[in-house]
């Protein structure tokens, strides 16, 4: 459909406040924005290309490798989505342990993200301090795993290193310490008046819209969409009796919002997991074997699918992996910034819905 | 609209459709639509951009779940379908083919027919 255009805007692929290369093509009358499309292509990895063919033990760690900021999350998908092909149980011990990892992950990246909204409508001294903040959340990472980014902590059957009870201590007290920071922050972030004029009403996403572009995570959440956290049916989530936290705003504050809330909810999964932590064993026993299955995930962005063909030696004969962003991406462009008021939401709209453009091209 | 530094995106558009699920949903949906793939392949590559094409299968399959719920016709026509979770045809025209469908079925005609005649029109109208 053609429309009257008076200037078209090219934002990125480099631009300040995004972490990664990306082109928004905005059509512009006067100050209001259009309609915008996103261009892609700047970072294709082909990874899942590269993944086809090879043994588990070499996929386990290209599928940490495909996201940066929420690698934890994409190896438990994979190895969680092997032992569904292979029928390995894993024991208690380690199912709670991958919950600890797996929540400090959704935390460094719901802080990054909110670190990354607040320094695009520069509240930089905001900004800084949930970086900060987020320096003690990988260090905790770096604790347990042994690293801070692509930590391979999971494997078939369980994990590989226990929790030690001095570092359990250690983690309990920076959760203290990161819990404090958080509710300073957020409510420097919710009674900020300059906040309030960048963030609230801006970047509108009704519930029907988010359903239709089959939006996830906490973009659809802070848009009123129900029962669309997948840790709701984890059977390890189940036992620590999660629940899902939903906003109805639709907006960039709520979308910010709803990620500081899920940080107060990931501290205390993480405390009850410590707290409760059965005894026994790490590792169980099994060996991966031919199958097919698709299996989808909670990563902090929202649903990750991995689809996933292996034959009899554990070798992945193809793969499919869909990312959360490429869902949140797409609403954006066509349903958050669409007749935008001002080109300077854009960016702010952008980042709110925390785009992953290296999950997005793989 | 013409962009200055504009490149031609339709080799890679063409290897987001190429990928293991997008061609699976391509497949279905030229299936749905009665038309060869290589056609609805052409027209998806110049209708929509990247990011929709990404999203093709998840729109897709929110479609089939939540797509027209109300009305038989507009549902086997795909009329909210191909409108608003894939667009692919203009929601004015695809009003009025859902309206002619309708109203040839009132008037008597065979169903099959009309909806034959339907999914015709909206072939025509996403090629256009």
């Amino acid at each position: 459909m053609k429309k009257t255009v008076d200037v078209s805007i090219p934002l990125g692929p480099m631009h300040p406040c995004w972490k990664e290369p990306v082109r928004i093509k905005c059509e512009t009358a006067g100050e209001r924005v259009i309609r915008t499309e996103v261009e892609l292509g700047y970072m294709k990895k082909g990874i899942e290309r590269i993944m086809r063919g090879r043994p588990w033990q070499e996929v386990m760690f290209l599928a940490e490798r495909v996201c940066g900021i929420c690698s934890v999350v994409h190896n438990m998908v994979f190895i969680e989505a092997m032992e569904k092909i292979s029928d390995i149980a894993v024991p208690p011990r380690a199912a709670y342990l991958r919950v600890v990892v797996n929540e400090l992950d959704r935390i460094a990246s719901h802080i990054l993200a909110n670190f990354s909204y607040c320094y695009t409508i520069e509240h930089e001294t905001l900004a800084m301090y949930l970086l900060n903040t987020r320096e003690t959340v990988l260090d905790n990472l770096e604790r347990i795993t042994g690293s801070r980014i692509n930590t391979a902590y999971m494997i078939p059957g369980g994990v590989r290193f226990d929790l030690l009870p001095e570092d359990a201590t250690a983690l309990l007290a920076d959760l203290n310490k990161v819990e404090d920071e958080m509710r300073r922050y957020t409510r420097i972030f919710e009674t900020g008046p300059l906040i309030a004029l960048r963030s609230k009403g801006i970047g509108y996403m009704s519930r029907e819209e988010a359903i239709r572009a089959h939006t996830v995570g906490p973009t659809a959440r802070a848009s009123g969409v129900e029962d669309c956290d997948l840790r709701l049916r984890h059977p390890t989530y189940r036992d620590l009796g999660f629940t899902q936290i939903t906003r109805t705003e639709g907006d960039n504050f709520a979308r910010v919002m709803i990620r500081f809330q899920e940080v107060f909810q990931s501290i205390d999964l993480i405390r009850k997991c410590v707290e409760n932590l059965p005894e026994g064993p790490i590792r169980g026993g099994g060996l991966c074997k031919a199958g097919e299955t698709s299996y989808a995930g909670e990563a902090p962005r929202g649903e990750l699918t991995y689809t996933i063909r292996t034959d009899e030696y554990g070798r992945v004969l193809d793969i499919t992996i869909r990312t959360p962003s490429v869902m949140n991406i797409e609403a954006c462009a066509h349903a958050m910034i669409t007749d935008a008021t001002s080109i300077a939401d854009v960016t702010s709209t952008f980042i709110s819905s925390d785009p992953c453009i290296a999950c997005n091209e793989r | 609209m013409k962009y200055l530094y504009e490149k031609d995106l339709r080799q890679m558009k063409y290897t987001i459709l190429t990928s293991t699920r997008h061609d699976e949903t391509v497949r279905a949906i030229a299936r749905r639509l009665e038309m060869p793939d290589a056609k609805l392949r052409m027209i998806l590559i110049r209708r929509l951009d990247m990011s929709l094409l990404e999203n093709l299968e998840s729109r897709w399959q929110m479609g089939r779940e939540h797509a027209d719920q109300n009305d038989q016709v507009a549902q086997e026509l795909g009329c909210e379908l191909f409108t608003r979770f894939i667009p692919l045809v203009d929601p004015d025209v695809m009003r009025s083919i859902c309206d002619e469908t309708g109203r040839m079925i009132g008037d008597g005609s065979s169903r099959d027919e009309a909806l034959a005649k339907g999914r015709a029109r909206i072939r025509e109208a996403a090629l256009a």
